[in-house]
């Protein structure tokens, strides 16, 4: 029997060609799928089966010069609920209830906040570790804990609005937290892991880690025993004087370092709530962003400016009528005595205005501003707080409102018409007495890195205001301030030479003056090392006491028990035993 | 009719059976060894993965432990020698607040200064003979330090 050959029929070639079609549709499909949409179908299951979690670095520590912490982080969990694990509200309600007493709260609230949302849902921030620990071992089904930090203050309220404070993220909002976010922060890691059908990482999946790299501790040029002097002072002279706010600042004059720095009002970490407007003030350093007339004080600067030109020495002497008149505008000495002759020491021991008047006319305009310039005044002085506020000078080449006028130089000679911050005022001061350097203010001494590497931060020179010896002859006539022959100022130390002037200025409004004051004193010693230069500021006593009077005794009190503590030897013979 | 062309009682010797066993190839046998040994050892290597993976894993996690115990230890350090405390301890053990001190000049040095970790110290003082810091440089041209 022949075999026929097979011809191809309709019966045969169509189902063969329309399933060698489908085979292609389903061929190009899977090209499609997995070849040219690869890399968005590989991201997507990537999406479903890994997850990540940030690892936050440890903060460095912020330290007083000495080593002692100020402020540091301790480990925290943040407990978060996985909601796809609580579908089953049998499992759900076992583990809410366990959760619940674990984190000492209501098994409603814990729900309450579950209840409605997809995803990990986040119960509470910074458990505390022994408490995230013992929570752990439950082994609740859908409770994640993930680590984090906290940051703690060993020394309470310590130096807060220096020190300043963090966000939830771990980010400085405030203070030193802020200014030096980068060097304390550090860099986050993050670890990336497979997890299971309800989000739970799998144990032997995949797990890349990106270790974060620790932040570096700050060593600060705060003293704490200095410190917590200053505050005491502050808080003990605002109460004393009924005063609404103040600052005091202690500096190292000849390296700029600020040794303390206290100011109110500030804030308690205990009782900081951000949500409030009313303490948005505290993300600011009242001593370098708030602004103030310095009055009287400011006379140290004028002189210093006359004497360091050549136009004036000490004993210069003019007349004082207790009037002076510029452009028919008379200005009168603040206590309205007449003090006849007067040399220029005696122009700072009494605090004459006429005096200033007369050594800023000798200046002139351009001259006694480019001394201001020198002192550091009317731009920011560079320490290390944010919202550092420059100041404000009436000069002739702005517009003002009203306009400059000669009327402005003259009492600017004697601090008013002039705004500065109390970090400028006791920055120049201290080029006025340390030998004639504006030296940069400075709160950080060093940083530390985890493997203990220390990086000093040295002292810098801005400027040369004066000469070493206008410098000397200026220190002179602080002394006589405090120290005059045969009189009495309350801001004389007890035990150390020293030298201070006194202001006493009417609080700035616009277009004129309000009737509250500041009363302030600026004040060193030892004489002729000047190891403490202290500003002490005083806002609207309502005594109406002087700055000699109000604040002059913070100082004199501060420089003896200061020194007491840096070990400088008294300079009064009578109080060395040998 | 067929026939037995042999004599009576005589047998005809049988040959021993000619078993040829296969051949035992000893590279085929070290094939097979390497082969065996080659499915195993990714089996092995898994195992022994798996293993060091549980323990890193618990490493770290003792690794974090032990950091977290370290800063708690730490800042219980820092609370326990705050100012705050120490005024408090100084109270109850019956110190009160010095007055007045008296300085007196001898030639001896002084009392250790307290122990504090060595990276919290400021750096080591730097030789006289060695080249100063420049802001040293510069505080002596204009003549603030000696």
């Amino acid at each position: 029997m022949a075999h026929q050959r097979a011809h191809g029929t309709r019966r045969v070639w169509l189902p063969a060609g329309l399933l060698g079609a489908f085979a292609l549709l389903v061929f190009g499909r899977l090209v499609q799928l997995q070849v040219l949409q690869h890399d968005r179908y590989a991201e997507l299951a990537n999406q479903e089966l890994i997850s990540d979690n940030t690892i936050y670095a440890a903060r460095g520590s912020i330290l007083d010069r000495n080593g002692n912490v100020l402020a540091a982080s301790v480990d925290t969990w943040d407990v978060y609920v996985s909601t796809r694990a609580w579908k089953d509200p049998a499992k759900a309600g076992v583990a809410a209830k366990a959760l619940a007493k674990a984190l000492n709260t209501d098994v409603a609230a814990i729900q309450a906040k579950v209840t409605g949302r997809t995803g990990d849902v986040i119960i509470t921030r910074d458990l505390e570790y022994e408490a995230g620990k013992s929570l752990a071992t439950l082994n609740l089904d859908g409770v994640v804990l993930m680590p984090n930090t906290a940051r703690v203050y060993p020394e309470g309220d310590l130096a807060a609005s220096v020190l300043g404070f963090i966000g939830q993220d771990n980010t400085g909002l405030a203070g030193i937290e802020a200014a030096e976010n980068d060097i304390l922060q550090g860099k986050p890691g993050k670890a990336v892991y497979e997890r299971d059908t309800v989000g739970e990482p799998i144990p032997l999946g995949r797990y890349v880690v990106d270790q974060p790299q620790a932040g570096r501790d700050v060593v600060l040029t705060i003293d704490r025993y200095l410190q917590q002097l200053a505050e005491e002072r502050l808080a003990q002279g605002m109460k004393e004087h009924n005063a609404r706010g103040g600052s005091i600042t202690i500096m190292d004059p000849m390296t700029g370092e600020i040794l303390a720095s206290a100011s109110q009002p500030s804030f308690s970490y205990s009782t900081l709530d951000l949500s409030d407007p009313k303490q948005t003030e505290f993300f600011k350093n009242a001593s370098v962003a708030n602004m103030y007339e310095p009055g009287s004080v400011m006379k140290i600067v004028t002189a210093a400016a006359a004497i360091d030109q050549g136009l004036v020495t000490p004993d210069t002497t003019y007349v004082d009528t207790g009037v002076a008149s510029i452009y028919g505008i008379e200005l009168r000495n603040w206590s309205g005595e007449v003090w006849g002759k007067q040399t220029m020491t005696g122009v700072l021991q009494h605090s004459i205005n006429t005096g200033a008047v007369f050594m800023v006319e000798k200046l002139g305009q351009e001259k006694f501003h480019r001394y201001l310039d020198a002192f550091g005044f009317g731009k920011p002085t560079g320490i290390e707080l944010q919202g550092e506020a420059t100041g404000v000078i009436r000069t002739p080449d702005k517009n003002w409102d009203p306009p400059w006028s000669p009327v402005d130089l003259a009492t600017q000679a004697f601090g008013q018409s002039i705004s500065v911050t109390p970090i400028q005022m006791i920055s120049a001061i201290a080029a006025a007495i340390n030998g004639g350097n504006l030296m940069r203010p400075h709160l950080v001494k060093a940083t530390i890195a985890a493997d203990g590497t220390r990086n000093e931060i040295q002292p810098e020179i801005v400027d040369r205001a004066i000469s070493e010896a206008t410098s000397a002859t200026i220190r002179k006539m602080m002394n006589a301030v405090v120290d005059p022959v045969g009189g009495y100022n309350p801001g004389k130390p007890q035990e150390y030479t020293a030298g201070g002037k006194s202001g006493t200025a009417n609080v700035a409004i616009p277009n004129g003056y309000d009737d509250t004051q500041i009363a302030s004193f600026v004040g060193f010693a030892p004489l002729d090392n000047p190891r403490i230069l202290v500003l002490v500021k005083l806002d609207e006593n309502q005594d109406f006491l002087t700055g000699t009077q109000a604040a002059g005794p913070i100082f004199s009190k501060l420089a003896d028990d200061s020194l007491h503590y840096l070990n400088v030897l008294p300079d009064a013979p009578k109080r060395v035993s040998r | 009719m067929a026939t037995i062309n042999r004599p009576f009682g005589v047998r005809r010797p049988i040959p021993a059976p000619h078993v040829r066993l296969p051949g035992i190839n000893g590279w085929v046998l070290a094939g097979i060894v390497v082969v065996g040994i080659g499915a195993m050892l990714p089996v092995l290597q898994n195992s022994l993965a798996t293993s060091q993976g549980f323990d890193v894993q618990r490493m770290q996690a003792e690794q974090a432990r032990l950091n977290g115990d370290i800063q708690l230890m730490e800042a219980d350090v820092a609370r326990l020698s705050s100012l705050d405390r120490i005024q408090r301890r100084a109270v109850q053990i019956g110190l009160i607040p010095g007055d007045d001190p008296i300085f007196v000049q001898v030639s001896e040095p002084g009392p250790a200064p307290a122990k504090i970790p060595s990276e919290y110290l400021p750096g080591p003082v730097p030789n006289p003979d060695s080249p100063d810091s420049w802001w040293r440089s510069l505080l002596r041209w204009v003549s603030l330090r000696p």
